[in-house]
């Protein structure tokens, strides 16, 4: 068997889910292994197909909104926001700055809780329970600062075209309750950091292995933590205007293994602390929604953003009765599990599932599939892709 | 002639008295240590009785299912030769089984110990789930990497990880048990506790409260080896940091994955038996204290001292991730090289 330029002797394929007690949303792994060794690796994304796109098409875009915030649960909020930077970058829709300030927050608050799932679910990976049980219990802390926010803990509902909902506004007492939430949190996070990277059994499950160089990450375009733990210097909030104000650093890893990647996350931890304290301390006064906008035709607009796994766009156009026409969103999923299909050879079994999981990978928001052909536009299913073009179409 | 049926008899019914104290007793064990484990994770955790006791029952109860197998027959009897294998086990350490054919003796241990390991290769060749392999998807599709190689199911791949589990990983384990022998010069379970605890031996006292006067525990190779034992009776049972050849992550429950209902109680219960086995041989072995089933102190002393290693599994478990064979080789071998000084020494003891 050959894979790539590099010659390889496949002695078995071992294949996991898409129905697995270990998979938290269904894919297909194929292993090509060499008794313990894995030699090359297939991973099959498309199994829940949700045709999210399609349910836009004709909306008016308010609704549509509504909509893009349940593209996924853990980044309800980076879905929403982006979705309306579209339409406000489209139509010139001037953002009061108050607002950006509590989106930006919003956002940090829900990186941490995206961060910390992920813990959870590497660990439980790992096969380490406490740590895996730990991450979900302080993940709570920012569960219910969300829901203080925005009224729900997963759909938050705070940006709004030209906005946020007024009732996301920061009073003097919930700005008290957020600083004194975060150095609590903070206090108990160092902690759970340092068991974790004290615990040699741990590191040397992590240490050495799912090896992504950064000619590769960058090849992949396996962007967010992923990226940077390959020493990718690439964070889309640097060149985000509604991120000028705060001063932050980007955190990278020159180790590239899947280590890397989970300290990467540790550490953009405490960077989103420092950014949700700068953001309630200079929180600018002022108005936190502007009105004064009108739906209207509005050609094909992009927007991308720095989501917590890496580089979302949304893009979208608006027709004369400003209805959506023709939504995509690309996610960072599909690029950062693409690199570990190549980052995960010549690891171990166990091993290979575990620095798969390390991209963080979130499959709700990227199984779906459009294929342009001729010029015309088709979102198909499954059946008719594999039908028509095979599987890894 | 009188003596000979006197002995059968007594060996009958302490047999049977054993045996159910013991699969009772058991089925308490993995709620402990669920316990202690929920504790550690800041978790209440379940009742005492659920994970062992009702989980059996309930299972019990369950529609029977085939299980998708190769011979099924077999598959379905190798959970009962396990239970009888580790009741055996557990007999052959209780005072009226030492007599009989030298069967009370590290042999005896040794071997019983080694067939219930060759189950599990057994058990995962035959299994073959829905949940891999034989998955409905599309794999060998047009464009699809590597068609026409060996495609194996993960309980195939298990048996392959037991193989090796029973070649290294549960050789501390075997190093550990021969270090009280070694220490009594004697092949004989009876010698070991007569070593440690004279006072029992020459007792025909069945309201016996006989203690230990030199326990090998609290000596310097008996600590070594204890430890030694400690980590192998972790491998043994398949539990973390050495449950590769079940990591649920990839091979989901390994070679058991295919029983279901009253299959699935028996094998809780070969599970739970095995657990307590090696906690009470550990505690006739290294502290002197046999299960004699009609010395009532004697017992409950066994007992409650074979508490200890299940809830110095439940911490261990609690803290420790799987460990794939990059660790568990080298952990392995170091772990032998301590318990063979700990036989070195204790052969100059």
């Amino acid at each position: 068997m050959t894979s790539g330029e590099k010659h390889v002797e496949i002695e078995k394929e071992l294949s996991f889910g898409p129905v697995h007690p270990a998979l938290i949303e269904p894919y297909r792994i194929r292993l090509f292994v060499n008794d313990e060794i894995v030699e090359d690796c297939e991973l099959n994304i498309n199994m829940a197909y949700r045709g999210i796109e399609k349910l836009f098409d004709g909306l008016p875009v308010e609704r549509a909104l509504l909509i893009a915030e349940r593209v996924c649960g853990i980044c309800s909020h980076v879905h929403a926001w982006n979705a309306v930077r579209v339409i406000e970058g489209g139509l010139n829709i001037d953002v009061p700055p108050r607002a950006d300030y509590v989106r930006v927050m919003t956002h940090e608050m829900q990186r941490i809780a995206s961060h910390l799932i992920l813990f959870g679910h590497a660990f439980e990976v790992v096969g380490h329970e406490t740590f895996a049980t730990r991450s979900f219990l302080l993940r709570e802390s920012f569960m219910d600062l969300i829901s203080y926010v925005g009224g729900n803990r997963v759909m938050p509902s705070v940006p709004i075209i030209g906005g946020i909902r007024p009732r996301a506004d920061l009073t003097e007492s919930l700005k008290r309750v957020i600083l004194e939430r975060v150095d609590e949190f903070e206090e108990k996070y160092k902690g759970y950091v340092t068991r974790i990277i004290e615990d040699p059994l741990v590191m040397s499950r992590l240490t050495g292995i799912g090896f992504l160089t950064k000619e590769d990450a960058i090849k992949f375009h396996a962007t967010g933590p992923t990226g940077r733990a390959s020493g990718w210097d690439y964070d889309l909030r640097t060149k985000m205007d509604e991120y000028k104000p705060f001063e932050f650093n980007v955190i990278t890893d020159e180790s590239c293994d899947t280590k890397a990647r989970i300290v990467v996350r540790a550490l953009e931890v405490f960077e989103s602390l420092k950014i949700i304290r700068q953001a309630v301390k200079n929180l600018p006064e002022g108005p936190v929604v502007n009105r004064s906008w009108k739906a209207e035709e509005m050609d094909f607009t992009t927007a991308y953003m720095e989501t917590y796994r890496g580089e979302l766009m949304h893009s979208y156009a608006l027709d004369s009765q400003g209805k959506i026409r023709n939504y995509k969103i690309r996610t960072p999923t599909p690029t950062n599990l693409a690199a570990m299909e190549h980052a995960c050879v010549g690891d171990h079994v166990t091993e290979a599932i575990l620095t798969i999981a390390s991209c963080d990978p979130c499959l709700t928001c990227c199984t779906r599939a459009e294929v342009v052909d001729s010029g015309k536009s088709f979102v198909l299913s499954d059946f008719e892709i594999v039908r028509k073009y095979g599987w890894r179409k | 002639m009188e003596n000979l049926l006197l002995f059968v008899l007594g060996l009958i019914s302490s047999s049977i008295v054993a045996a159910v104290i013991a699969t009772l007793y058991s089925l308490v064990l993995p709620g402990i240590e669920r316990k202690v484990q929920a504790r550690i994770q800041q978790r209440i955790g379940p009742p005492i009785l659920t994970p062992g006791f009702w989980s059996v029952l309930k299972f019990g109860y369950k529609k029977k299912i085939e299980p998708n197998v190769q011979m099924p027959g077999l598959y379905r009897s190798l959970v009962y030769f396990g239970i009888g294998i580790v009741i055996l086990l557990f007999l052959f350490t209780t005072p009226y089984w030492w007599a009989v054919l030298g069967w009370g003796s590290i042999l005896g241990i040794a071997g019983l110990l080694k067939l219930e390991e060759v189950l599990y290769v057994l058990m995962g060749s035959q299994s073959q789930s829905f949940l891999s392999t034989g998955m409905p998807v599309p794999d060998l599709a047009k464009g699809s990497k590597h068609i026409g190689i060996r495609r194996e199911f993960v309980e195939q791949h298990s048996a392959e990880r037991a193989l090796k589990m029973m070649a290294i990983g549960s050789l501390p384990l075997y190093v550990a048990l021969l270090v009280p022998f070694a220490m009594a010069k004697s092949t004989m379970i009876s010698s070991v506790v007569a070593m440690q605890n004279p006072a029992y031996i020459m007792s025909s006292d069945w309201l016996s409260t006989a203690l230990p006067s030199s326990p090998v525990l609290f000596t310097f190779p008996g600590i070594l080896a204890a430890i030694v034992y400690f980590v192998g009776y972790v491998m043994l049972l398949n539990e973390k940091p050495f449950s590769i050849l079940k990591a649920k992550i990839d091979l989901i429950e390994g070679g058991v994955l295919e029983y279901a209902s009253k299959l699935r109680a028996y094998y809780y219960i070969m599970r739970n038996v095995l657990m307590f086995a090696l906690s009470s041989i550990f505690v006739t072995l290294f502290i002197g204290i046999p299960f004699d089933p009609f010395v009532p102190f004697m017992m409950l002393l066994n007992l409650a001292l074979s508490l200890l290693l299940p809830v110095m599994l439940a911490a261990l478990v609690a803290f420790s991730p799987i460990l794939t064979f990059r660790q568990i080789y080298p952990a392995a071998i170091g772990l032998s090289a301590v318990g063979i000084l700990a036989l070195v020494i204790s052969l100059g003891v």
